[in-house]
């Protein structure tokens, strides 16, 4: 899916329409322009600070004297500003909040100024079908606001492409929304019913708009109350349907359409070690589940995950089961299954690597893989598989080995390129830390396995020490690594020693 | 109806295998991956070189190369040998050796393995040897149903059979049903001595049956990966301006009268010819001989060069420059039964000392691939000694040659027209993975295929080092009454059937023999894990399926 990112603003307008025009009353003391100047890591390069790119958005007052944006239009920010109409000053702004995974952002403005006649908007609920729906901001890079409208045309879970791996529920507008629309408001009688934020491009499908509705908001809010942002909770299971009347009656089911079949259970996430695989569901905080995975919730029926998707982290979730024939109760405490990040995409953090040897070792995740364009089958298949057959419990970061600074010492080593570190001197490495650690031991030579049956790759320890500085001063490597910044994924499970 | 989802895959894929009877695990593969990286240096692209051996194009069906491996000129140029009857580009057809083949091949259809796909016939040129026999590439009488030779002057046929096919060297011969067919054909005898910088001229002919001759020039003679993806062979390439004509499949090269090679896969974008050299043809020619065919022998090794003196100092290699380090030796196969380690460094094949890059001094084209002494010049059970350093100490192991079957990889390279395998349980189809299969996602397999399948086929002896077992997957599902709510599962690796391990399809016809309660437990490596059948109820819709999708029979079992 190509994504439209709607950085552009989105401001008051109020000179050319009349306010009684407008069946959603003043937007214009609500809209705001967001100018972010942002600094793009280089995964090819990682110590230098990477490329400077500004881009602006839309954003709209909310309760408490906070904008809400989209996180894309202000990811990556180093410095922020933001305009009201009719106001030629710029306001310097900071992030309060971020979250990646739903794509919204809290932004404040310190100025006093800045808030005279501001008025927050407020929230409405999830717009009927069909119902019509205006959207508000400056797509394609006019000055003035633009206003569409359009009908809603399908409420559904669908791919939230910021992050790249979050599914949440969006709704599909057949209002025009444009590269700039993004952070600003969609509205219906004068409240806000979403926020636009992605689309498709024109080859693939027109007048297909997405805003994030209103329980993704609540759910954001209410989220940093607590003064931190704790992203959604994941149950980190794999389930199948039990809809085949054998496989019932061989599980010793009864005929009531009830309970799911538990495949996978990540270790990493917080069903680990309580479930099995095997394990039949039979409720969700008391809600039947039906064969099909759906259960009844608020009086809708709707996929079994979205029970979890309104919880928070720490909130706990009821699972009535049957385990070997016997029925079974069990209370899960909610949290993020980290392994997922390493297949989204990250921001406002700087790359992690090491530099040894002229050797470039970074930690595989999606932004570092598309930067190099990898396309060797080992490491896709860690990629694709790092969840699914929790690679990461061997390697809870896959350090490859992404590019090589050619110096005498590592003449004979391009083939080595593109292959995963497996252990050192007979130690296993399974993060960046571990690799940093095993070059700082003395001996007289490393010798690296790499994963799979190829050669050893050898570094004699004293010419290693001899090139350091040539290497540095020639390619410019203003340090040689970045151990410091973890990603927000932190892996929490040791390597599994010896296997 | 059946190519139900493919995945697709975020990143591409690479497009190069590393199965080779002697790999040569240069890792070359690894340096495809970053194109316009600024930092790559001369020493890569040496390497670049073999990771493009597997890059294929398609012309006249034949694959084309695109690279060779370590080519080395011995000799100047040599003016063309003179041809006086064919200056005029034709002549009469009866001297030349040449019958036109007609092949009606008919391929397995492994998305439907109970059927085949519709017949196609293909036209070649078959170079006419002694013996009453013909030699034609195997690729063309792959899946054959129906082969028939034609004499070029007169348009007279007769059906052929084929006597004798070897996919990994892509040779095939045929014989005439009618003996008497070829008379007055002279057979073609072999030019083994074709040098860098000779000239080679491409036989075809015209519909009338007229003589069309293409010289091109030997530019580079080297070891390179024949499309079975299996082993590496002796290869010439040639720069040829030849025309696309009827008949082009197979296409003879000739040297003053005698046959130099065969087509492999030509380019004509840069007229860059591959062909396979009479050296390997004469090695063909001689295992067919023999009662039973044994082919190209297999060493059963990777390997690696030493160029790096860190990584010599590693291996205890503290005397002059040269071998090759084994990063894997494959259980079962020749090298190990040897005793063969990795670790180990090969200094010699015999009296030939191997340097560090992996050739050998070869006394008709200089520096050439070791792989070339276990493929044009050796043969099944001979012996050859490997010179070797272990942890720094010299050694001399021998090596009794021997041939790799298709059948004995887990997932087997190529088939030998053998119909594919399934097992149909109520609607549950189970193949076993081969190569074969994976190609019926088209040319493009490794990308399009089952990201998971590819990765089984890729590092198969890393997988599974003890061998002897096939990967068996539930491929489909046809919608049954014993199916209901399984119609969206494909692609399943499956790990065990009603308890017992299933590492063929005659485990799996063992296994369910003997339903555990009546039912049919499916285990799988992937989600879901476990699927379960009534055995009963897949027994009565047996007739059901069969009716209902055209199914001739419900089993195959190799």
């Amino acid at each position: 899916m190509h994504q439209l990112r709607f950085l552009f603003c989105a401001l008051a307008l109020f000179t050319a329409v009349s306010t009684q025009a407008q069946p959603n009353g003043q937007i214009q003391s609500s809209l705001v322009r967001i100018t972010s100047t942002e600094v793009e890591p280089d995964y090819r390069a990682p110590w230098n600070s990477g490329t400077i790119n500004r881009g602006v958005g839309a954003g709209f007052v909310v309760e408490g004297q906070r904008i809400l944006t989209n996180a894309h239009v202000v990811s990556n920010s180093r410095y922020l500003t933001v305009e009201r109409e009719g106001d030629p000053n710029k306001y310097v702004a900071t992030v309060l909040f971020v979250a990646h995974d739903c794509d919204l952002a809290l932004v404040q403005v310190a100025a006093p100024n800045f808030w005279k006649g501001m008025k927050p908007l407020p929230f409405g609920g999830i717009p009927e079908l069909e119902s019509t729906v205006s959207a508000y901001g400056y797509p394609i890079g006019g000055e003035r606001m633009s206003v569409t409208t359009g009908i809603v045309s399908r409420i559904d879970f669908n791919l939230y492409t910021h992050s790249a791996i979050d599914s949440h529920l969006a709704i599909q507008i057949s209002a025009q929304i444009n590269p700039g629309n993004s952070g600003g408001p969609v509205l219906q009688n004068g409240k806000v019913v979403g926020v636009a934020f992605q689309g498709y491009s024109g080859d693939i499908a027109q007048g297909v708009a997405y805003m994030i509705p209103t329980p993704v908001i609540k759910r954001f809010l209410s989220d940093i109350k607590d003064g931190h942002y704790d992203r959604y909770v994941d149950l980190g299971i794999t389930y199948s349907k039990l809809q085949n009347p054998a496989q019932r009656h061989y599980l010793g089911l009864k005929d009531d359409d009830r309970g799911v079949l538990v495949d996978t259970v990540l270790d990493a996430g917080p069903c680990g070690k309580v479930l099995q695989s095997g394990d039949v569901l039979f409720s969700i905080d008391g809600h039947p589940i039906a064969s099909d995975a759906f259960v009844e919730y608020e009086g809708e029926r709707v996929q079994m995950p979205e029970v979890v998707e309104r919880k928070f982290k720490g909130d706990k979730v009821k699972l009535d089961l049957m385990r070997n024939q016997q029925p079974l109760q069990v209370e899960i405490t909610l949290g993020s299954v980290w392994p997922y990040f390493v297949q989204s995409h990250s921001y406002d953090i700087r790359p992690r690597y090491v530099v040894f040897g002229g050797l470039l070792f970074q930690p595989m995740s999606l932004d570092l893989l598309d930067a190099y364009h990898i396309s060797e089958l080992r490491v896709r298949h860690f990629f694709d598989f790092f969840v699914s057959e929790q690679i990461y419990l061997q390697h809870p970061e896959v350090l490859i080995l992404t590019n090589i600074l050619p110096d005498p010492i590592n003449s004979y080593l391009m083939p080595y390129r593109s292959s995963i570190v497996d252990e050192i001197n007979g130690k296993k490495i399974g993060t960046l830390q571990d690799l940093a650690r095993a070059f700082e031991q003395p001996g007289d030579r490393f010798v690296m396995r790499m994963v799979g049956d190829g050669p050893p790759l050898v570094l004699d320890a004293k010419q290693v020490a001899e090139a350091r500085e040539r290497i540095k001063s020639r390619y410019n490597v203003l340090s040689e690594e970045n151990l410091d910044e973890q990603p927000p994924t932190k892996p929490a499970v040791a390597v599994k020693e010896a296997q | 109806m059946y190519r139900i989802s493919e995945r697709k895959s975020v990143i591409e894929r690479p497009m190069f295998t590393e199965h080779c009877s002697v790999r040569c695990r240069s890792a070359s593969a690894r340096e495809e991956n970053a194109p316009g990286n600024p930092l790559r240096t001369a020493d890569a692209t040496t390497y670049r070189r073999r990771s493009l051996v597997t890059r294929t194009l398609v012309f006249l069906s034949v694959a084309l190369l695109a690279g060779v491996a370590s080519l080395q000129a011995k000799k100047q140029p040599v003016p063309a040998p003179k041809l006086p009857a064919m200056s005029q580009g034709a002549v009469e057809a009866k001297e030349v050796s040449l019958v036109r083949v007609n092949v009606t091949g008919q391929p397995f259809d492994y998305f439907r393995p109970w059927q085949k796909k519709a017949p196609f016939t293909k036209r070649a040129l078959g170079a006419v040897l002694p013996h009453n026999h013909v030699l034609v590439t195997a690729d063309l009488v792959s899946n054959q149903n129906y082969v028939e030779l034609e004499r070029a002057e007169s348009g007279e046929k007769t059906a052929a059979n084929v006597v004798v096919v070897d996919y990994e060297a892509n040779l095939a011969l045929l014989e005439p049903t009618d003996k008497k067919f070829l008379d007055g054909l002279q057979p073609l005898e072999l030019a083994l001595d074709t040098v860098v910088g000779d000239r080679l001229a491409a036989w075809q002919l015209e519909p009338t049956g007229t003589l069309v001759v293409t010289e091109g020039l030997v530019t580079t003679i080297g070891v390179t990966q024949y499309p079975s993806e299996v082993s590496d062979f002796l290869t010439y390439r040639l720069s040829i301006p030849m025309q696309y004509r009827d008949s082009s499949y197979t296409v003879p090269l000739v040297k003053g009268r005698k046959l130099a090679a065969l087509l492999l896969r030509f380019e004509p974008r840069t007229q860059v010819m591959d062909a396979i050299p009479a050296p390997i043809i004469a090695h063909f020619l001689k295992d067919a001989e023999a009662p039973k065919y044994q082919g190209f022998p297999s060493l059963g090794i990777a390997f690696f060069p030493t160029r790096d003196p860190q990584l010599r100092a590693y291996a205890g290699e503290t005397g002059k420059a040269g071998g090759v380090y084994i990063t894997a030796v494959e259980p079962g196969l020749a090298a190990a039964k040897a005793g063969l380690r990795a670790g180990d460094i090969i200094t010699a094949v015999g009296n030939h000392e191997i340097d560090e890059n992996g050739s050998y001094v070869d006394p008709l084209y200089g520096k050439i691939q070791l792989n070339n002494l276990f493929g044009a010049q050796a043969y099944v059970g001979d012996t050859i000694a490997l010179q070797l350093q272990r942890e720094g100490k010299p050694l001399t192991l021998k090596v009794k040659l021997e041939h790799r079957l298709a059948e004995d990889y887990v997932v087997p390279p190529y088939n030998n027209d053998e119909p594919p395998g399934y097992y149909i349980v109520g609607g549950l189809i189970f193949q076993e993975l081969s190569r074969q299969y994976l190609r019926e996602w088209g040319a493009n397999w490794q990308k399009e295929a089952p990201q998971d399948f590819v990765y089984l086929d890729h590092f198969q002896s890393e997988l599974f080092p003890e061998g002897h077992r096939r990967i068996v997957v539930l491929s489909q599902v046809l919608p049954a009454n014993s199916t209901i709510g399984y119609d969206d599962f494909n692609y399943l690796v499956v790990k065990k059937i009603n308890g017992k391990e299933v590492k063929s399809l005659g485990d799996l016809a063992e296994a369910v023999k003997t339903p555990l309660n009546g039912f049919h437990v499916i285990e799988t490596v992937d989600d879901p894990k476990q699927l379960e059948i009534n055995a009963a109820e897949a027994a009565q819709d047996a007739d059901a399926l069969q009716k209902n999708y055209g199914l001739p029979a419900l089993q195959r079992v190799p």
